[in-house]
């Protein structure tokens, strides 16, 4: 093992085979990491008595922001940090995914209420005539109106328990491929509890909604209109 | 009278016809993104690496380009034999390092990049001129801002910290001569440029004779892959990354986003292809007794399935436009959502606008709207004329 | 409108034990037995039943909307009880005028719109086409209402656009199913003049009817039970001599 290509360098015997870690910042980087003692890569290197950062564990929590103060006091040429403080600069890059994902949610969840709306209104409509027809009898609009935002709504939740076993499903897929693809145990998709909910009571409001738009739209229109006279 | 007929039939449905061109407008727009997306990247990566000419770049053995801070050594005699070989134009050698700047409370840091000013490709000047004297200095803003100094101004900087010394080692009085403008840093950046053998002299005897990067340009007609290959051969001790090779490189690291493209590309464009389908499918099942009308007063079916294929038509050509609108808007800010990535230079766009691909994908989305037209509409026109009289009660 | 040059020798219309069947469930319900009668140039025939007697199903037959189970149809000297669908749609075009119960317009049309659909379809273009129309509405007697669509239209001038679409390509044969069926009296008369006048102007007519009033009007009454014609009456001052 040497520092350079055509240096004499080192023999080593390897004591031990790692696994990843799930690191983040080992994602999508397609290097080789070995471990030697600190001395020897020094040594190697021709770093002399340098290391590039060393981590520091306190005896209580307390004392942490303290021994930052007092080191940072004396140091020259480094600065001390919380972990917790790298850990969210390293994290960046997720964060920058986690934005994107959030917009494109945010794009798809309007998307899709523009296309429930269109189809609600064309599958209302196809039965414009079943509903003059029960208003010519007397059935009240309101009633009209409830059956069909009935209707909306249990569609919504067979539609939500539906997409909710498709997007587990997906969840998986993504973690298999990706932690393949990236050589990591990290997770990249995770269905929570939290974001179940949402999804299901964002597609019920919205099923719902556009049940009840399209209902409004057909009962407001003369019961003799509807059928085309 | 096709599209008399067709036009007449959509403006009946006011709202039906609108809310559906919206939607196809959306799904179109979520396509264009995608498309715009999964070659974005590449197309707007390959031409900052290509936008001062050079196609190869040499970094130290088994790296890439400023990936680490290991430098190639005895690099003078590298420069010399690339430049003596005929296929090569120019070579522009970078050492890349920080510089400390004192001020009151603390230093401020900025990454600095020494260079052969004739030669470089690592910045465009905005304003002053290049450092051509050893003591002189080239800015971004940001640098600037954070120094507080201007074009004309002089600053006192150190290449490193003497920790035995416990004070700056390398420091130097530089004079600011220009303002410039960093090609491959991050927005937000600080950054800076000396003469080569300034900097070097700076960091100290261990840093003369090498450099982190070597870009090369090619002179017209030269393969880069094949002086890749030579220059590999030459010099074992380096890596060669042509424009080709870093490209690929990136792609890896991003292909995520790629992959989010295809599906979700593939995804609106099946949900646009759903939305018109079940428009015209219920469309024409709602005319089923107006078909039959046509059909017994001598329409044929070829002409039926024509007006409704155009008003499908009608709705995808006027959605694609107020979808390319949308696309265009959105990418803008999905975009800005992503220049935000750590270290990512500047100008790097995820999302490019390529004609010939948003013109594919868009005429792909239209087509797969009309053509959503023909099946419903055929079968209706076909169903036996006396019966679905008997059923329908249409007028 | 141009009444007929030359009057054929041939009947326009000759049906030959005609029978048509319906499968409903498991049974097979005939409801065409065997008709066979033939109708000349220029003769106002109509048809009267009871419901269900299959009167309906003759003229569906004879409009080539539907095909007979067994029998013939001959229409101006073509045999239309087998064509093909696209002959039988040209057919339809250019020799037959249909005239629903419903009226059966586009409700996305105009009345002159609605009038220039088969003359579009028969390949007249532009002025050419919309002078027909014009002309045709004017027949009609709604020159005024050429801009309207049906729903502003009241019943008997949303049937008059419908005889006039019938005629547009000037057909050898105008059928009409209970023309009257959806107006009031009043209205009703009036459509009755209108095919009065349309036979003295030459076109052949025949009707399918409950409409007391529009089959004493005709000059022949076909009279029509369970699927078969029962009596076949020309009226006393149309007899030949």
């Amino acid at each position: 093992m040497a520092a350079s290509p055509d240096a004499a360098g080192d023999t080593v015997v390897i004591g031990a085979i790692v696994r990843r870690r799930a690191d983040p910042a080992e994602v999508a980087r397609g290097e080789y990491r070995v471990r030697l003692h600190l001395s020897q890569l020094q040594s190697l290197l021709g770093y002399g008595d340098r290391v590039d950062r060393y981590a520091i564990a306190t005896r209580a929590p307390a004392a942490t922001a303290d021994a930052i103060a007092r080191i940072n006091d004396a140091a020259f040429g480094f600065r001390a940090h919380r972990s917790a403080d790298i850990a969210v600069e390293t994290s960046t890059t997720f964060a920058v995914v986690s934005r994107f994902h959030r917009a494109i949610g945010v794009i798809t969840v309007v998307a899709s209420a523009i296309f429930l709306l269109c189809i609600m209104l064309l599958k209302v409509e196809e039965r414009r005539r079943d509903v003059a027809a029960l208003r010519l009898m007397g059935i009240s609009a309101r009633t009209v109106v409830r059956s069909v935002v009935l209707e909306a709504a249990a569609i919504a939740v067979l539609g939500s328990i539906a997409g909710v076993g498709v997007g587990a499903l997906a969840s998986a897929i993504v973690n298999v491929h990706y932690q393949g693809v990236y050589r990591t145990p990290l997770k990249f998709s995770i269905v929570t509890g939290d974001i179940v909910v949402l999804a299901v009571t964002l597609s019920l409001v919205l099923g719902i909604v556009a049940g009840w738009l399209a209902a409004r739209r057909l009962v407001r229109t003369p019961p003799l209109a509807l059928f085309g006279r | 009278m096709l599209f008399t007929l067709a036009f007449a039939s959509l403006v009946r449905h006011r709202a039906r016809t609108a809310l559906a061109v919206l939607g196809v407008a959306v799904s179109a727009a979520m396509l264009l993104d995608m498309v715009m997306l999964s070659s974005g990247m590449r197309e707007s990566f390959r031409s900052l690496l290509l936008s001062q000419g050079f196609q190869l770049r040499i970094a130290p053995k088994g790296t890439l380009p400023f990936d680490t801070e290991a430098t190639i050594r005895d690099a003078d005699s590298l420069v010399a034999l690339l430049r003596a070989l005929p296929q090569v134009d120019r070579v522009s050698p970078v050492l890349g390092g920080q510089l400390h700047v004192p001020r009151a409370s603390g230093a401020v840091t900025a990454a600095v990049l020494g260079l052969e000013p004739l030669v470089q490709g690592d910045y465009e000047l905005v304003d002053g001129r290049h450092p051509m004297a050893p003591d002189e200095l080239v800015a971004n803003d940001a640098m600037l801002r954070a120094i507080g100094r201007r074009v004309g101004d002089t600053v006192t900087a150190a290449a490193g910290y003497d920790a035995q010394l416990r004070g700056l080692s390398g420091v130097r009085l530089l004079h600011v001569v220009g303002r410039v403008r960093f090609i491959y840093m991050a927005a937000e950046q600080r950054g800076s440029a000396i003469p080569l053998a300034t900097l070097r002299a700076m960091q100290g005897p261990e840093a003369s004779s090498r450099v982190s990067l070597a870009m090369v340009r090619l002179r017209p007609g030269a393969n880069a892959d094949a002086m890749r290959a030579v220059v590999e051969r030459l010099v074992p001790r380096v890596t060669v990354v042509s424009t080709t090779d870093a490209i690929r490189q990136v792609d890896e690291r991003l292909s995520y986003f790629r992959q989010l493209a295809v599906i979700l590309g593939a995804v609106s464009l099946l949900v646009g292809f759903l939305l018109v389908t079940t428009l015209m499918t219920v469309s024409v099942n709602e005319r089923i007794g107006e078909i039959a009308v046509m059909r017994a007063i001598g329409v044929r079916r070829e002409r039926i399935v024509a007006q409704i294929v155009v008003e499908a038509g009608a709705i995808m050509l006027v959605a694609a436009p107020l979808g390319l609108a949308l696309g265009l808007v959105t990418a803008r800010y999905l975009n800005s959502i992503l220049a935000r990535f750590p270290g990512l230079p500047e100008r790097i766009d995820f999302f490019l606008f390529q004609p010939a691909s948003a013109w594919t994908a868009l005429g792909l989305l239209v087509l797969s709207g009309i053509l959503s037209g023909i099946y419903p509409s055929w079968r209706s026109a076909s169903l036996g004329i006396a019966p679905t009289l008997r059923r329908e009660a249409v007028g | 409108m141009t009444a007929p040059s030359m009057r054929d020798a041939r009947p326009i219309v000759e049906v030959r034990d005609l029978a048509r069947d319906y499968p409903m469930g498991d049974e097979i319900v005939p409801a065409l037995r065997g008709v066979s009668f033939t109708v000349e140039q220029g003769e106002y025939a109509a048809i009267v039943g009871p419901s269900g007697c299959g009167k309906s199903t003759l003229l569906n037959l004879l409009g080539v909307i539907d095909r007979p189970t067994t029998g013939t149809v001959t229409i101006a000297g073509e045999r239309v009880d087998a064509l093909t669908d696209a002959r039988a749609t040209d057919f339809r075009l250019r020799r037959i005028g249909f005239v629903f119960q419903r009226f059966y317009l586009m409700q996305a049309l105009t009345a002159r719109e609605n009038i220039e659909l088969p003359l579009a379809e028969a390949g007249l273009r532009g002025v050419a086409r919309r002078d027909r129309a014009r002309t045709l509405l004017e027949y009609v007697g709604l020159s005024r209402r050429e801009g309207h669509r049906p729903s502003q239209l009241s019943g008997g001038e949303q049937q008059r656009v419908a005889i006039a679409r019938a005629l547009a390509n000037e057909p050898k044969l105008l059928l009409a199913d209970e023309p009257t069926g959806e107006l009031d009296a009043r209205t009703g008369a009036e459509m009755i003049a209108l095919f009065q006048r349309l036979n003295a102007d030459g076109t052949t007519i025949v009707v399918v009817t409950h409409d007391e009033d529009l089959a004493r009007a005709a000059k022949r009454v076909i009279h029509m039970r369970d699927g078969s014609i029962v009596s076949d009456e020309r009226a006393a001052r149309d007899r030949a001599p």
